[in-house]
């Protein structure tokens, strides 16, 4: 309070200084320009009128109200008595910066006045009673100045204060109510003082100004605001208070008055406007509402303004806010490089969630389950999100294998929730390996998270029909009579040929394409877990063809791009990312821990584990030695590569496949080595296999240029330029500077 | 009509400039011992025995002392503070409550009646005592403040609401509900001079006429806090007691010259103890909820008796020596009414 009151006593004596140097901000409603404002300055006040005032004539000589001291005495009066009490007080205090101003002040108020030659010689008061009232004024203890002042009247009846004195005191009580007004909330107060006060509408009390716009704002007129923090952008010059008064603006004002006001942005020098911070909060704000009403058009400049602050700043939350509008627009991949870029810079469930939807958009369900595992149960929102990209994962096809640290926790997630679109699904997986008894019970549990769900009821029949439970059947066909054909026709030659995948959707978006679910027959039974009142978890263990996924895809909840601060737990771990001697598990074990080792770029452990899963059989076999050859290749040994893709028979398809790489890799490494020739040589031999792609192409051409054999390099080039590619025009820049050095 | 005219001679004989020659009825030194110990440097008068808070009463309390004892000075410390850190209301009626520790200072920004009516008939004083037409016209903008926002009709009476928001038949279940203790019957006539679109002289009526009314148990109390949604009855979320507040109603009555002495005796009948001392009374049962022995409590009882049968004030009460604020308060407000008018009890 007490530092509070003597810096405002400070701020007052300025602001006093100034509003009779200065132009002021006249609010009172129904003045008429030419009216005497109290400002006794040559410069235009403003008009507050609630109508746009006419243009005003600044007054050529300005008058004081009747009441005021501080009286401009016309040319031709005789020199009034000037009070230089104050003047005396600050010089006698050494507060020379308040002195200046007092010296300026009673210049402006008496052109006639000469300052005294030295001001800080000025001899002592005599009065040491005024001086005390002063002081107690520039304390701010106003209520112990008017105290002293009557005290002093009722002693000395002949005794009037200095009108300066009551006038600054008038004053700086003026500011204080008004600040204690607005606090409450008390607009009408605020503006009544304002209205009477307009020394106080200066800039040199920016924070008045703002004060009684935000009245006016808040009271429904906003025209009024407008017009006040437009005083400010055009007669007020400190950097701070320009933007600071911008920013109020921006938070009370239309857009439309906003811009306007923007219209009044300073630029410096370099061609920086003042206003960029507020310019920034706008274009936030924009992808923001957009995020929430997809009807809204982003345009361009408000697009690139959050792209740069998202990829120059390391923050995470512009990332996440162009994340989310990414994600509404359906360009997912952009959201998951941005949402990626807001995890790496703050690990927290917002962009995770992001992310994941976006991977989930991409059909990458592992990832997405993986990423927004850790942020599951911070909210309903997170959860669907988990359990969507846990029922889409469970949903490929075909089936693919899940580590079981993934499964144990979706289905601990999926009993939890009681989530029936994803036990569903739980349903359909363990069907899919053969785990019949598994199967009904979570088809049995998706029926008691959802009564309705009758794709569960159609898995559950086919799994009793399966399981040879004939009671159970019938019970099901009598409950479903009339309402689902197909269970009906469970185990009748009419039955159809395959279950239909089920809508994975938590937000009832569309169901997948269907695709048949493996033969039961073909599929051997998963290690099952003994019958509970809740389904358990399954360890994956059989051989599993690695495809790329087909997933069924499922849009998972809409994405809402408000951020949402929240404490991030530690990622959790992934399915492979434990160090394990491969040699312990069997070969189809290896060879998911293998693609699992790939999918997290640890490509000399997946080399290993590939290894061990090279001694299971057929497909198994296939497999490992393709993904041994693709783990030798990352790992940049591409001997190595070369004698495991011929370890096993794989397809021919596959087999050109390596080949070309392990070729490409053969040639890049010549020519780091510098045998040109052998690069080329390698070259040459995989373009027999397949197509060469641009990068070799520029490869190429370096190894002709090296060769010196620019006829060749400059074809190359040239070809390569062609496409646009600004490699080419490198290197035929490169070309064009080694003939000129040769002549 | 009549009456304004009667109080408004009243007032400029009380308080005209016959009274800056005689001796007021607060003593400077009686003054002094109050103001050193419950005003602040800053003007801030101090309800002691509640956390030190203050309130728009307690300014208002602060200015009409300071005032009967023409402190003139202190007045303006204390109106200083008032009207900067409490009159700020967009109404033009002062915020109730202001705390230290608190940012901002004001921690309720609805009013209380009676700290407004208390301000307003203190700064009437003021500008006619003083000839101050600063004190006038902020006195008139209040009173009409407080005849714009808190008066209203209830059933053909105009009443007295006790704040501008809470009070009311909208509000409240059981409103409305008044505070008897709110209506300073010797302000009315003084702020019809300021105000004379608001009929005070009814309202001044409509309370004595319902603190009639408004008696319980077997000893005939008003309470605190009244509803009017039926027939007068304890209002809900109070206790149903004759407390603080209401020890004011008698005083109030007896300073503006108003009610009968059968009221003011069966009033004192129900309050006093057997030693003088003010009873509080459970108007459910009748019973004694506390006794108060400061001398601030013990002259009220002991004023009824002086106001109708002439009794002495016992020496004792007669001193001023401050305790708390509340009570000492009241001490001054009955001794200075006792000086001026019944100055017979004090001898």
């Amino acid at each position: 309070m007490k530092a509070r009151t003597a810096a405002l006593a400070f701020t007052v004596s300025l602001a006093l200084a100034s509003s009779a140097l200065a132009q002021n901000w006249q609010i009172l409603e129904g003045a008429r320009p030419g009216e005497p404002t109290g400002a006794v300055s040559p410069a235009q006040p403003f008009a507050a009128q609630e109508q746009p005032a006419p243009a005003q004539e600044p007054p050529v000589v300005a008058q004081a109200p009747a009441q005021a001291p501080a009286s401009a005495p016309a040319a031709d009066q005789p020199m009034p008595v000037i009070d230089e009490t104050a003047l005396r007080y600050f010089a006698s205090q050494g507060d020379t910066r308040r002195l200046e101003i007092e010296i300026a002040r009673l210049r402006a108020l008496y052109p006639q006045w000469t300052p005294p030659a030295d001001p800080l010689a000025v001899p002592e008061s005599v009065d040491s009673l005024l001086e005390a009232i002063w002081m107690l004024y520039s304390q701010g203890r106003f209520a112990e100045a008017r105290e002293a002042i009557a005290t002093r009247q009722m002693n000395d009846p002949n005794w009037e204060p200095p009108v300066d004195l009551l006038d600054r005191l008038t004053l700086a009580e003026a500011r204080e109510r008004l600040v204690n007004a607005s606090n409450l909330d008390q607009y009408e107060t605020v503006i009544r003082i304002g209205s009477s006060n307009p020394g106080l509408l200066t800039c040199s009390e920016v924070d008045v100004l703002w004060r009684v716009a935000e009245s006016f704002a808040m009271t429904e007129r906003q025209g009024r605001a407008r017009d006040a923090y437009r005083y400010v952008l055009t007669n007020c010059d400190n950097t701070a208070e320009r933007l600071a008064t911008m920013q109020n603006a921006a938070q009370l004002l239309s857009a439309e008055m906003r811009d306007e006001l923007l219209a009044l942005e300073r630029f410096d020098n370099a061609g920086a406007g003042e206003f960029a911070p507020v310019r920034d909060n706008i274009a936030r704000d924009a992808l923001a509402a957009a995020g929430d009403d997809d009807s809204l058009v982003i345009d361009a400049e408000t697009l690139a303004r959050v792209e740069r602050l998202a990829r120059q700043g390391d923050g995470a939350s512009d990332a996440r806010l162009l994340g989310w509008y990414y994600l509404g627009n359906d360009d997912a991949q952009t959201a998951e490089e941005l949402f990626r870029m807001a995890l790496e810079r703050e690990a927290e469930g917002d962009a995770a969630e992001g992310l994941a939807l976006a991977l989930i958009a991409l059909d990458r369900f592992a990832d997405a389950e993986d990423i927004v595992y850790p942020y599951r149960d911070e909210n309903v929102e997170r959860r669907g999100v988990y359990l969507a990209a846990a029922a889409n994962l469970l949903a490929i096809e075909p089936r693919v294998v899940l580590s079981g640290d993934v499964l144990t926790r979706i289905v601990g997630e999926v009993a939890e929730a009681r989530n029936a679109p994803a036990a569903q699904q739980l349903g359909w997986y363990a069907r899919a390996y053969g785990q019949h008894e598994t199967a009904g019970q979570w088809f049995a549990s998706a029926l008691q998270f959802d009564p309705e769900d009758e794709a569960s009821a159609y898995g559950l029949a086919l799994t009793r029909f399966q399981l040879a439970d004939t009671a159970g059947l019938a019970e099901l066909k009598r409950l479903w009579a009339g309402r689902s054909e197909r269970i009906v026709l469970v185990g009748t030659p009419q039955a159809e040929a395959a279950p239909a995948p089920p809508s994975l959707a938590p937000a009832g978006s569309p169901s997948p394409a269907s695709a048949p679910s493996p033969a039961p027959a073909q599929a051997a039974p998963l290690a099952n877990t003994e019958p509970m009142t809740t389904p358990l978890a399954y360890t994956a263990e059989q051989p599993v063809q690695q495809a790329p996924p087909q997933a069924a895809s499922v849009m998972a909840a809409a994405p809402r791009p408000q951020a949402i601060q929240q404490q991030a737990p530690a990622r959790a771990a992934g399915g492979c990312t434990q160090t394990l001697n491969p040699e312990s598990l069997s070969p189809a074990s290896a060879l998911a821990r293998g693609w699992c080792l790939m999918d997290i770029n640890r490509p000399l452990e997946a080399a290993k584990a590939f290894e061990v899963a090279l001694r299971g059989q057929g497909d198994t076999a296939r497999d490992a030695a393709y993904g041994q050859s693709l783990a030798y290749l990352r790992a940049g040994l591409v001997d190595e590569a070369a004698v495991a893709a011929a370890s096993a028979p794989m397809t021919a398809e596959r087999a050109g496949e390596l080949q070309a790489n392990i070729l490409s890799e053969r040639a890049s490494g010549a020519f780091e080595q510098r045998r040109y020739v052998e690069a080329l040589m390698a070259l040459d031999q995989r373009a027999q296999i397949a197509p060469e792609r641009n990068d070799l192409m520029v490869l190429r051409g370096y190894a002709y240029l090296n060769l010196r054999r620019y006829g060749d390099a400059e074809r190359v080039f040239q070809a390569v330029a062609g496409t646009g590619n600004r490699d080419g025009l490198r290197g035929l820049a490169a070309v064009r500077e080694q003939t000129g050095r040769q002549r | 009509m009549k009456r304004h005219a009667v109080a408004a001679a009243f007032l400029a004989l009380t308080i005209g400039p016959a009274m800056s020659q005689s001796l007021p009825p607060i003593s400077e030194a009686e003054w002094s011992l109050y103001s050193s110990r419950f005003v602040t440097q800053e003007g801030r008068v101090l309800d002691d025995a509640n956390d030190g808070i203050s309130h728009s009463e307690g300014q208002g309390y602060g200015l009409l002392l300071a005032q009967i004892a023409g402190a003139r000075a202190d007045f303006e410390r204390i109106w200083t503070f008032t009207r900067n850190e409490l009159l700020l209301r967009d109404d033009g009626l002062a915020a109730w409550k202001w705390q230290a520790d608190a940012t901002p200072n004001v921690t309720d920004i609805n009013n209380a009646t009676d700290g407004d009516i208390l301000i307003a008939y203190a700064l009437a004083r003021a500008g006619a005592g003083w000839e101050d037409p600063r004190f006038t016209e902020a006195a008139t903008r209040m009173a009409e403040a407080i005849g714009i926002h808190l008066t209203f009709e209830h059933e053909g009476q105009l009443l007295l609401s006790a704040g501008a928001t809470g009070f009311s038949a909208e509000e409240r279940e059981d409103g409305p509900i008044v505070n008897l203790s709110y209506w300073v019957f010797e302000a009315f006539p003084v702020l019809a001079e300021l105000a004379p679109n608001t009929d005070w002289d009814a309202i001044a009526q409509s309370g004595v006429a319902l603190a009639a009314r408004a008696r319980f148990s077997d000893r005939q109390m008003p309470p605190d806090w009244l509803s009017l949604a039926g027939e007068p009855r304890p209002a809900d979320g109070f206790p149903a007691e004759f407390s603080y507040n209401a020890v004011r109603i008698p005083l109030y009555l007896m300073r503006g010259g108003m009610g009968d002495a059968a009221y003011l005796n069966g009033l004192r009948d129900g309050m006093v103890g057997d030693d003088g001392e003010l009873n509080l009374i459970d108007l459910t049962t009748g019973d004694v909820t506390e006794t108060l022995s400061d001398a601030g409590y013990r002259i009220i009882p002991a004023m009824i008796s002086c106001v109708v049968d002439d009794v002495a004030i016992p020496s004792d009460l007669q001193t001023f020596a401050p305790t708390v604020y509340y009570p000492s308060t009241l001490h001054l407000l009955a001794l200075s009414h006792l000086r001026e008018n019944h100055s017979g009890c004090l001898e």
